[in-house]
């Protein structure tokens, strides 16, 4: 299994990968991760639970995206790939370059690949074209494809042009145990709003500038919490001064993931006005800490939570006003039960399902019969006048530099790793400094098989 | 739970194209097994077969038994469902909206737009053939230069008499934006009341505008219909016998506190009548004095700006006189073929960066467009005959250049204006450019480019127009909940 973005990044690519590795781990499957190299850490990592990571140095050009460099991954990849005998490989995130490559050149050497795309992408935008093409590239050869919610799928299907009976829906977990509900740090005076999200365009900071100065004037007793940075933090300080609201507006800067669920209990209302999404998990964290949920309804967010968790408005700044309004009185006349709602999602969600319907998957796609050369190039030559052409180019000289690896470094000649033992106490982290390069991104390249 | 395979025969999706319509994606039986068409693809091998039977340990709901009558599925995640993770409902891709945001083109409404592209293209062909004329000695340059001038002039006319309907224009789109901050700005302020400022400028307006037609101030106070020109503010300075000097500075401001201003200077409106009978009174002695002080308003800004006009003229005037020789020999020592192939580039400049898009608001439009063509006919000027070599005759030039200037600084505004003000006349003017184009290079060239010249324009004018909406086929735009939402936010400060 191939996938993206890891830790120490934060996100929530990052966090499914290592939830989903570690529910793999103990259902029997032996799982690796590969992604690039973070300032603080290359080379290989073992993280508690026995999970090794690889983080192979690359150079990462825009946010822990590396640069696609189509065959440069592929020699240190074949190590790790015979190593730690591979037999599927599962890419995450459709901006890694890394998860693409790792497809390219595991469907090269002949292994079964997956791919869990977590974003939703438009169609009109000049980058949002290039990266379609690229999806297309590799989903033209992939055995099976996730999304996280059916909006997303329905996106990804329509990118890639795939045959929609082999995209499955999986949707994203939370660990309830990490976001249980807290009575009694929520002020029981007044009402808490609670916004955490990163402070960029697409997750609405715009409306959220606009909405904030007006509920704070409709419902004196509110306070807000908002939680998270980027570039238009600045926009929400400038109103906060504007309109004298900080001592009812408390910014707390950027949160760690452990400490959200402290942040979300001291509120009531979880309001999340982002303008698109595929899944939200954070809307999932925060109805499982009995937050009330207000939300925009974009991307996969009607998905994803029931109506009587949610109160849903459209990206609009009046329409919000008026939802968030809405939740207020629901929740002054107690009309919602919050407190229900953690049992309520940990029965909906959790990752030992997401681990078991992904395994599903693997069963699915490890029965298909494998797939030749000539079979592969023709299906990169469908994908367009001019791309398919340079696909297939692509693919020829990979193929070609998979004929001289094995030439050059003959397969008997690779050690095969050890299998952490299962039950074993505890090593703690070992790291192998090998690799100098202090790049990031990531691409984690788990492993299933092996049942012990 | 099994993998859902839903067609015998997998076929990859080819995206939605508007040129099929038959294959309609959105229809809901599509899923199920119509065939689909394969754009460039061979038909994808089967998928893995999906497992048959699962192998699940744990007690979770996926591996229930199937119920005959299944519940219909729903696109919900947090709902465990009896179908298989990759099952393809019938309501797949539903949502999905094509073309949306396309509008069909009108086909005579694509010609009448072309014009302003096809009046451009005949100046610049009636300079270049004045310029040939010039060049074989057919025509003296003085002539082709005093022509021009003579026609300048006859523009500067008839836009100067339409000075103040253009002025309006661009007074009432800067007032409009204004008006749009402070009201939103009010709004930002003081809550409910956001919306009162813009309203009450509006009602007022229209209330000065019926007494100012139908009343007895004004000689010409009646011929301008309701504009907020000029600012309250100047009309408040007159009222005060002020000179009417002070700075328009925020209006919104100003005129919130004018009605009580007024109403103390003139007295008609007693302290007991009510808000908006005093707003209707002062309008009606406001606009008298409006009326009044519009009209000396309106010709002291005539005649600073003739005296402008003529001032500026007379100094490009001498400034291209004197500089006539330097132009002159600037690129004489420049080869023919360079001369011919810079002009040719800077006309295809001018022509490509020129804003055909502007209306009458926009003072400078194109810089970048004026500039080439203006060089370009400094370039040009050095290969003109010149007679007599002590002392240099350098006439020619000075009136080539003077041309330049009228035909791609002066004309393409008073073109701007034409359109704005009369349909007709826009369509006239164009006709006679491309009979004069057509005439200039008869005249020069030969009588069949000419004719060659007016069925291109005919042609271009209809074909392109045609080609454009031919090409609206191949439109496919695809939208669908996936698509970053654009906030709807009412801006309430800047």
């Amino acid at each position: 299994m191939t996938s993206d973005f890891f830790y120490p990044q934060p996100g929530g690519v990052e966090s499914h990968i290592y939830q989903l590795a570690t529910k793999l781990r103990d259902r029997g499957h032996k799982v690796i991760i590969i992604t690039h190299s973070y300032q603080t850490r290359h080379g290989v990592r073992y993280l508690t639970n026995g999970l090794k990571v690889y983080y192979v140095p690359f150079f990462v050009i825009y946010r822990e995206s590396t640069f696609p460099t189509v065959f440069s991954f592929f020699p240190i990849f074949r190590n790790i790939i015979i190593r730690e005998n591979i037999e599927i490989v599962h890419g995450h995130a459709s901006m890694s370059s890394l998860c693409h490559e790792a497809i390219l050149h595991a469907r090269t050497m002949g292994l079964r690949t997956c791919f869990t795309d977590h974003s939703l992408f438009g169609f009109s935008d000049a980058g949002s074209i290039l990266a379609n093409k690229l999806l297309k590239f590799t989903l033209s050869d992939v055995d099976h494809v996730i999304c996280v919610s059916h909006t997303c799928k329905e996106n990804t299907v329509l990118r890639a042009a795939l045959d929609p009976s082999m995209v499955s829906v999986i949707p994203n977990a939370v660990v309830a145990e990490n976001f249980k509900p807290d009575p009694n740090a929520a002020s029981k005076t007044h009402i808490t709003i609670v916004v955490i999200s990163r402070l960029f365009y697409n997750k609405g900071t715009d409306l959220l500038v606009a909405a904030i100065p007006r509920i704070c004037e409709l419902h004196p007793s509110v306070h807000f919490i908002i939680a998270g940075s980027g570039p238009k933090a600045i926009d929400l300080e400038q109103m906060l001064e504007k309109h004298m609201l900080q001592d009812r507006v408390s910014m707390l800067g950027p949160v760690r993931h452990e400490e959200v669920r402290d942040v979300m209990v001291r509120g009531h209302i979880y309001l999340h006005p982002s303008l698109t999404e595929a899944f939200g998990t954070v809307l999932v964290e925060a109805a499982s800490c009995g937050l009330y949920v207000v939300c925009t309804r974009v991307g996969g967010i009607p998905e994803v939570l029931p109506s009587h968790m949610t109160v849903f408005a459209r990206p609009e700044e009046d329409d919000l006003v008026n939802a968030t309004s809405r939740a207020i009185k629901e929740i002054r006349m107690g009309r919602v039960r919050t407190d229900k709602f953690h049992e309520q999602v940990k029965s909906m969600y959790s990752w030992t399902d997401v681990a078991e319907r992904t395994e599903r998957v693997y069963e699915g796609i490890c029965r298909g019969e494998r797939v030749g050369l000539m079979e592969r190039l023709k299906r990169y030559y469908g994908c367009g006048v001019w791309a398919g052409k340079l696909f297939v180019l692509c693919v020829v000289v990979d193929y070609l530099i998979w004929v001289l690896l094995e030439f050059l470094f003959p397969r008997s000649n690779i050690d095969i790793a050890r299998g952490w033992p299962r039950k074993a106490t505890r090593i703690g982290e070992g790291s192998t400094r090998r690799d100098r390069s202090r790049r990031r991104e990531e691409v984690l390249v788990e492993e299933e098989n092996v049942r012990n | 739970m099994p993998l859902h395979m839903p067609a015998p025969t997998p076929h990859r999706l080819s995206p939605p194209r508007l040129t099929t319509p038959t294959t309609d994606i959105t229809n809901p039986a599509w899923a199920q097994q119509n065939p689909l068409p394969i754009d460039h693809r061979p038909p994808r091998a089967p998928s893995p077969r999906p497992p048959t039977n699962t192998t699940t340990t744990n007690a979770s709901s996926s591996s229930a038994p199937r119920i005959k009558k299944r519940k219909p599925w729903r696109k919900l995640l947090w709902v465990k469902q009896d179908y298989p993770d990759n099952w393809v409902d019938p309501t797949f891709l539903s949502q999905l909206q094509r073309n949306i945001n396309v509008h069909p083109y009108d086909f005579y409404s694509l010609v009448a737009d072309s014009t302003v592209i096809v009046q451009h293209l005949s100046s610049v062909v009636i300079f270049v053939t004045s310029f040939i004329a010039m060049f074989k000695e057919r025509v003296s340059p003085v002539s082709v230069a005093l022509v021009s001038t003579a026609l300048t002039v006859a523009g500067w006319v008839v836009w100067d008499m339409g000075w103040e309907k253009r002025e309006k224009v661009v007074r009432g789109i800067r007032e409009h934006r204004r008006r749009g901050n402070g009201s939103g700005s009010g709004g930002g302020v003081n809550g409910s009341g956001g919306v009162s400022p813009g309203v009450g400028l509006g009602l007022e307006m229209s209330g000065r505008g019926e007494s100012g037609g139908g009343g007895s101030g004004g000689d010409g106070g009646s011929y301008f219909p309701p504009c907020p020109s000029p600012p309250p503010s100047q009309e408040r300075g007159a009222a005060d016998g002020s000179s009417g000097a002070s700075a328009p500075d925020s209006p919104v401001k100003k005129h919130r506190t004018d009605p009580l201003d007024a109403g103390d200077n003139t007295s008609t409106s007693t302290a007991t009548t009510t808000t908006t009978a005093s707003t209707t009174t002062t309008a009606d002695a406001e606009a008298d004095r409006k009326s009044q002080d519009e009209q000396s308003y309106i010709l002291r800004e005539q005649r600073s700006r003739r005296l402008k006009t003529a001032k500026s003229t007379l100094l490009i005037y001498f400034t291209l006189l004197g500089l006539s020789p330097i132009l002159r020999s600037l690129t004489g020592s420049i080869t023919d073929d360079s001369i011919w192939a810079i002009a040719t580039w800077l006309f295809l400049a001018n022509t490509l960066s020129f804003d055909y898009g502007s209306g009458v608001e926009v003072k400078f439009p194109a810089s970048l467009s004026t500039n080439a063509a203006i060089t370009s006919s400094v370039v040009l000027a050095s290969r003109l005959p010149s007679e007599g070599d002590l002392p240099p005759n350098t006439a020619h030039v000075f009136s080539l250049i003077l041309t330049s200037i009228q035909v791609f600084g002066l004309f393409p505004v008073f073109r701007r204006y034409l359109k704005h003000v009369s349909w007709g006349l826009h369509v006239c003017l164009t006709v006679v450019l491309v009979l004069g184009a057509a005439g200039g290079l008869g005249a020069v060239v030969g009588w069949g480019w000419a004719v060659v010249w007016v069925l291109g324009v005919v042609g271009g004018m209809g074909g392109c127009g045609w080609w454009l909406i031919g090409l609206q086929k191949y439109k496919n735009e695809i939208h669908g909940p996936w698509d970053p939402a654009r906030p709807v936010i009412r801006r309430q400060w800047e």
